[in-house]
């Protein structure tokens, strides 16, 4: 990474604790120019005290905070050319939408006119004009959210800090927003940290995404990588929905194939730096099973459950003690019942190995 | 720290519903309820407008009009202004001319000394309020009890120290020490009130205009003190009154140039020898009651209206 252009953000070895907790953990990270950064992970895994620190709300204890190849672990927030969203949007309520947007630029000691024109522009840009006197406590919640992120980009930050920007929306306003939130990246150019606890948000707006646990990171990729090579079992649960689909059991002498309740699954080829006879589990993803054609051998099953999502089905089947999800199309799945028995074929090539023990993947 | 929460409440559910969504029966209920509280102010005043030698009358007299021959004649009294001048000048002893009676003076001090010393407190006040709240020592709750003691103490158990201490430090008789044992005094409601506020209110806000820009002192001028205007206004007024009607420190600390209305009530009324004058007394009450009803009536958006509700989602 960081080909695409010059180092926007970089965090080192960041650490932070209040008290006992341990809220960053040799945090490292680089976010080059124009990216659209993601921080995925659930709540309170460091998220949002991670973009704090980025804005300088947060002293880090250790580690090192570089924005564009400046070092600013210890400076103060003015001058960091960063803005953020908040969660709770925090808009200044005794302020009209007007001067919430001119609050920033006033503090700059920008001129009255150019203020004036850069509120009316932004406003424009975010459909606000008729609400410019309205006071915040009067917006809808869609609003209140263009609101706050006008108010970001009002400056024109050179790195834009977004915490769970859609958590308090509604879903349809979700989905709008975050077109939106694509549109306006493009149309600045701007470098993007987007905290998320939502795996769709995170897939479909990430340009990059650094998957965080425990005040650390766990692993970072572009959504293909992280879906195709998860690096343990923590980023290959969190990622890909319905979620894949975990066999324990033990791996072959010859590091070829697994031993497990369902059978002997054999791999697509042998597996390195695997011991034998060690407990490891295999990830097939739901979309990597399907239903054994005629005369084709397979895996023998009983369906347990349909879940028909529209035009895809979610199929659960029972084989030697385990459950296993497979997505089929709902042409492929409509003559399927509870109870009937059917045969699946798991893709070798597809599978994921993991050890048992530490949940690392075995390549 | 509850008074903080329900004025908030309220005035949340103020701006949300329509004025008359109570409907007619408890608007009646209500307006029923106000009038029984009011009829002991609405009696005072009226004593007031009475003619003196009418003031103990039997059957006593109810209303200045017959309100269009409502109200039979041996209940209506022609009202009258007279007591009000009395209040500033009357005849002393019998057959002299009208003298002044200071009640002008009397009226400046009390207006003086409670505006001085509840505006210093509320200054002081809520900025330390804001810091126990932004930046909390070591044992913040102690120190908060601790200044809360200082109201659990009635006057009539401090006032032998501070009598001596007054006299000692030259403070007695003059507008400066009571300006300050007031201050004193309204300063642990203050803190109390206004960091209950602060409480309330968003740190997010705060980051907000830290991004944007701001220094500390900017975030407290203008985004946080904005957001508690409701609060000073609600602190401002019952901090006025408590100071407004105290007499017991203003008895013994003030002299005949500091004297406050309370003190000079008392004395007017018990003087003389003729007993207590009814109609004197209402109408310096009549008065003493004008500036209170006025602060509060133009502060009563403030005191009804949250600014910050529905702003930030949590």
């Amino acid at each position: 990474m960081g080909q695409a252009g010059n180092c926007a953000l970089s965090l080192a070895k960041v650490g932070k604790s209040y008290g006992s907790v341990r809220a960053l953990d040799n945090l490292s990270f680089n976010v080059a120019e124009g990216r659209f950064f993601v921080l995925f992970g659930p709540s309170s895994v460091g998220k949002t005290t991670t973009l704090r620190t980025i804005a300088g709300l947060v002293a880090p204890d250790r580690g090192r905070v570089e924005i564009f190849g400046r070092d600013w672990t210890r400076a103060p927030i003015a001058g960091r050319g960063v803005s953020m969203v908040f969660q709770s949007f925090a808009l200044y309520p005794h302020l009209s939408v007007y001067d919430n947007f001119a609050y920033p630029l006033v503090e700059e000691r920008v001129p009255r006119s150019e203020i004036d024109r850069r509120v009316r522009e932004t406003a424009a840009m975010l459909r606000l004009e008729p609400k410019l006197d309205r006071r915040p406590g009067t917006l809808s919640g869609g609003e209140q959210q263009r609101v706050a992120l006008g108010r970001s980009l009002i400056r024109r930050p050179r790195i834009l800090l977004l915490d769970e920007p859609l958590t308090n929306l509604d879903a349809k306003l979700r989905h709008d927003m975050r077109a939106e939130l694509k549109r306006l990246h493009r149309q600045f150019g701007l470098t993007v940290v987007y905290a998320t606890p939502d795996e769709l948000e995170a897939l479909s707006m990430g340009e990059e995404i650094a998957v965080m646990r425990d005040g650390g990171i766990v692993q970072i990729g572009t959504p293909d990588q992280l879906y195709e090579t998860p690096r343990d079992l923590y980023v290959a649960g969190k990622i890909g929905s319905p979620h894949m689909n975990l066999i324990r059991g033990t791996l072959a002498a010859d590091g070829a194939g697994l031993a497990c309740g369902i059978g002997a699954l054999p791999f697509a080829r042998r597996l390195g730096g695997a011991a034998a006879g060690e407990a490891a589990v295999v990830g097939i993803r739901p979309s990597d099973i399907r239903l054994a054609g005629d005369g084709e051998s397979g895996l023998a099953a009983r369906i347990a459950m349909l879940e028909p999502l529209g035009d895809i089905t979610v199929v659960s089947v029972e084989a030697g003690g385990a459950t296993l999800r497979m997505v089929l199309p709902e042409s492929a799945a409509s003559s399927l019942a509870p109870g009937q028995a059917a045969s699946v074929v798991l893709d070798p090539a597809r599978f994921h190995v993991f050890r048992a023990s530490s949940g690392q993947a075995i390549t | 720290m509850t008074a903080g929460v329900s004025f908030r409440a309220l005035a949340g559910r103020r701006g949300r519903r329509g004025v008359a969504e109570a409907g007619w029966g408890r608007t009646a209920a209500a307006a029923l309820v106000s009038l029984v509280y009011f009829l002991p102010v609405l009696f005072i005043i009226f004593t007031a407008i009475k003619p003196q030698e009418l003031a103990l009358s039997v059957p006593p007299t109810i209303s200045p009009t017959s309100l269009f021959g409502l109200i039979p004649d041996q209940f209506v009294f022609p009202p009258t202004l007279e007591n009000f001048s009395s209040v500033f000048s009357r005849v002393m002893t019998t057959g002299s001319a009208p003298e002044p009676t200071g009640f002008d003076l009397y009226f400046f001090n009390s207006i003086v000394i409670a505006t001085v010393s509840v505006l210093l407190a509320l200054v002081l006040g809520t900025l330390a309020a804001y810091g126990f709240s932004r930046y909390p020592l070591k044992g913040n709750d102690t120190y908060l009890f601790i200044i809360l003691t200082t109201r659990m103490l009635p006057a009539i158990v401090v006032i032998i120290p501070v009598i001596l201490m007054f006299r000692a430090a030259g403070l007695s008789g003059s507008y400066l020490g009571i300006i300050l044992l007031y201050t004193a005094f309204n300063l642990a409601f203050t803190i109390w009130m206004m960091k209950s506020f602060f409480d309330e209110l968003s740190s997010d806000v705060e980051d907000a205009a830290r991004i944007d820009g701001s220094s500390e002192t900017k975030v407290f001028l203008k985004i946080c003190l904005p957001q508690v205007v409701a609060g000073l206004a609600a602190t401002f007024v019952f901090g006025l009154i408590l100071t407004w009607n105290e007499f017991l420190f203003a008895l013994l600390l003030t002299s005949t140039d500091t004297r406050t209305v309370p003190v000079a009530m008392n004395q007017a009324v018990s003087s003389g020898g003729r007993g207590t004058d009814w109609t004197l007394l209402a109408a310096i009450e009549t008065l003493f009651l004008i500036p209170v009803f006025l602060v509060t009536f133009f502060l009563q958006n403030h005191l009804l209206r949250g600014v910050t509700f529905g702003t930030v989602k949590r």
